[in-house]
């Protein structure tokens, strides 16, 4: 009697029953194969508990998903096959831009009218770029913040609600929400989109919050200049919007977002005045100060702060417009960011910057 | 793969085949993965290929099944870099106290995703199929083996996985 193969001592411990029974009686009676069979069960044992995963798969999530998936696979054939078939690509590019242009056009109209009639607040900061601050990470958790001097009152709370794909964000926002060409290798599927309504906050100056922060420094602060003290501020951004590919991921493995740029109204004191001010207080990291002065001084450089240990920054350009690159210096993450007419643009990830600038640079709108 | 009837036709019972294979499809793919967000995301994948397909509805469970494996195995290469990076990130991120924890059964994981992409192709997928709770005739239909051969082909993917794990 030969004896049975390692695939027939495999199969006698998954599955008995399937093993003919000359064999299994031989397998019983022969020490060899009694060997060979404990060795195979304890190399399937190593392999069980190998692959052993827990999961708990959300088939309605998943539905959705997919149903968004499909649709928006149907969405690109289309306009494939309409692009290939009038070979006018621009006309299409065209058409799939001027109502998300119209919608964000009345969206800023009315957004900048509602403004003026309730109130007379003078436009004094609006981003037309952004630009990094460098310090160390002991710096920016030291920065003191808005309420150190004087008083934030929110008006409008940021309001981030999940929406079904890209077309409400693109409703829900009134920004052009663009497609991406070709994801980074190992980033797959659709993303899933947030967004955020417009978000801002009235800030009232206060020369007495601002003395009783300087004093808990041990510092003593010059007198506010004319106008200053009990002046406001009113700080507007967005709406907005963030495309997540995998999401639930300490990192997502990519982030497309849009927000409307930060803008800031003064009730009647000049932004340099108000800025300088601030930046001659001795609350500021000195380092920090310095770079926030090299500004131009006509209010359209947004800060970006990045600390010196984790994050390293460098310049490129989007489409011919400006644009600040940062990585983590572990290599982990990566991102780009540039404002374009009035809205800032974001694109992130677990990627390196090669990655994060290809997929900016071809974004399809 | 079977071919669908019409470019951009999606199956009218995608979603009934969806509700009923999604569970078993992101076990297979999280078997190979080890994580069962990368997994959902290959399941995607899978059903969106099956939704243009023309399989029958009969053999769609053991067709998904087969593509959730490759799928998966296919992902391990492309996705190793990003994955790395995000490990990293988590790590660096995680201040629970179980982070040694995480550490080493994230280390685990990696070694297990290497050493399945390290096996023959058919290996690796008949042995994720049998550790999904395939049965014999299931794999065997599933990869077009021999009934008899199943068990060698688990076998030996068995014994490479191991001597893999230890080197």
């Amino acid at each position: 009697m030969p004896h049975p193969t390692d695939g027939t001592l495999r199969r006698l411990l998954d599955e008995p029953v399937g093993v003919a029974d000359v064999d299994r009686t031989h397998v019983a009676g022969c020490p060899g194969c009694l060997s060979r069979l404990a060795a195979t069960q304890q190399d399937a044992a190593v392999a069980g508990a190998a692959l052993q995963i827990e999961t708990a798969a959300d088939v309605d999530a998943g539905w959705q998903r997919l149903s968004h998936a499909v649709t928006a696979e149907r969405t690109r054939q289309a306009v494939s096959a309409a692009g290939s078939g009038t070979r006018r690509p621009a006309r299409w590019r065209m058409a799939w831009r001027s109502p998300i242009v119209a919608a964000a056009g009345v969206v800023a109209l009315l957004a900048g009218a509602g403004t003026a009639a309730a109130t007379n607040w003078l436009q004094i900061f609006h981003t037309e770029r952004i630009a990094p601050v460098t310090a160390p990470q002991a710096d920016l958790i030291s920065m003191p913040d808005l309420s150190d001097f004087g008083e934030l009152v929110v008006t409008e709370p940021v309001d981030v609600r999940p929406v079904a794909d890209a077309a409400a964000a693109a409703q829900a926002t009134g920004l052009a929400v663009p497609q991406v060409s070709e994801l980074p290798r190992g980033v797959t599927g659709e993303p899933w989109y947030h967004v955020s309504g417009r978000a801002s906050a009235v800030f009232t100056f206060s020369a007495e919050q601002t003395a009783r922060t300087a004093a808990a420094a041990g510092e003593t602060v010059p007198p506010p200049p004319p106008g200053l003290d009990g002046s406001q501020f009113r700080l507007v951004a967005g709406p907005g919007f963030a495309a997540f590919w995998s999401q639930n991921r300490p990192v997502p493995a990519l982030v497309v977002a849009r927000a409307g740029a930060p803008t800031a109204h003064s009730s009647g004191v000049p932004f340099d005045m108000a800025r300088d001010y601030l930046l001659s207080l001795p609350i500021l990291p000195e380092n920090v100060a310095t770079q926030l002065r090299g500004f131009s001084a006509d209010g359209t450089t947004l800060p970006l702060f990045m600390s010196t240990e984790k994050l390293t920054s460098s310049t490129a350009d989007v489409d011919g417009v400006p644009a600040t690159v940062f990585a983590s210096r572990d290599g982990t993450t990566a991102g780009v960011v540039w404002v374009d007419d009035g809205t800032v643009n974001a694109v992130a990830g677990s990627l390196s910057s090669d990655e994060v600038l290809s997929v900016a640079r071809n974004l399809r709108w | 793969m079977p071919k669908p009837s019409a470019p951009g036709a999606v199956r009218p019972d995608l979603e009934q085949v969806f509700r009923a294979s999604y569970p078993r499809v992101v076990a297979v793919a999280a078997k190979v993965l080890g994580c069962q967000n990368e997994a959902e995301d290959v399941a995607q994948e899978v059903f969106l290929a099956f939704g243009r397909s023309s399989v029958p509805a009969g053999a769609a469970a053991g067709w998904l099944s087969v593509a959730a494996a490759h799928t998966a195995l296919n992902h391990i290469r492309a996705g190793r870099r990003r994955a790395d990076r995000e490990e990293a990130a988590g790590v660096d991120g995680l201040v629970a106290p179980d982070v040694a924890d995480t550490v080493v059964a994230s280390e685990d994981r990696r070694r297990v995703r290497v050493a399945l992409a390290r096996l023959p192709r058919r290996q690796a997928v008949a042995l994720v199929l049998r550790h999904s709770g395939l049965s014999y005739a299931e794999v065997a239909a599933a990869l077009d083996l021999s009934p008899g051969s199943v068990g060698t082909t688990i076998r030996r993917a068995e014994t490479a996985l191991r001597e893999e794990l230890e080197s």
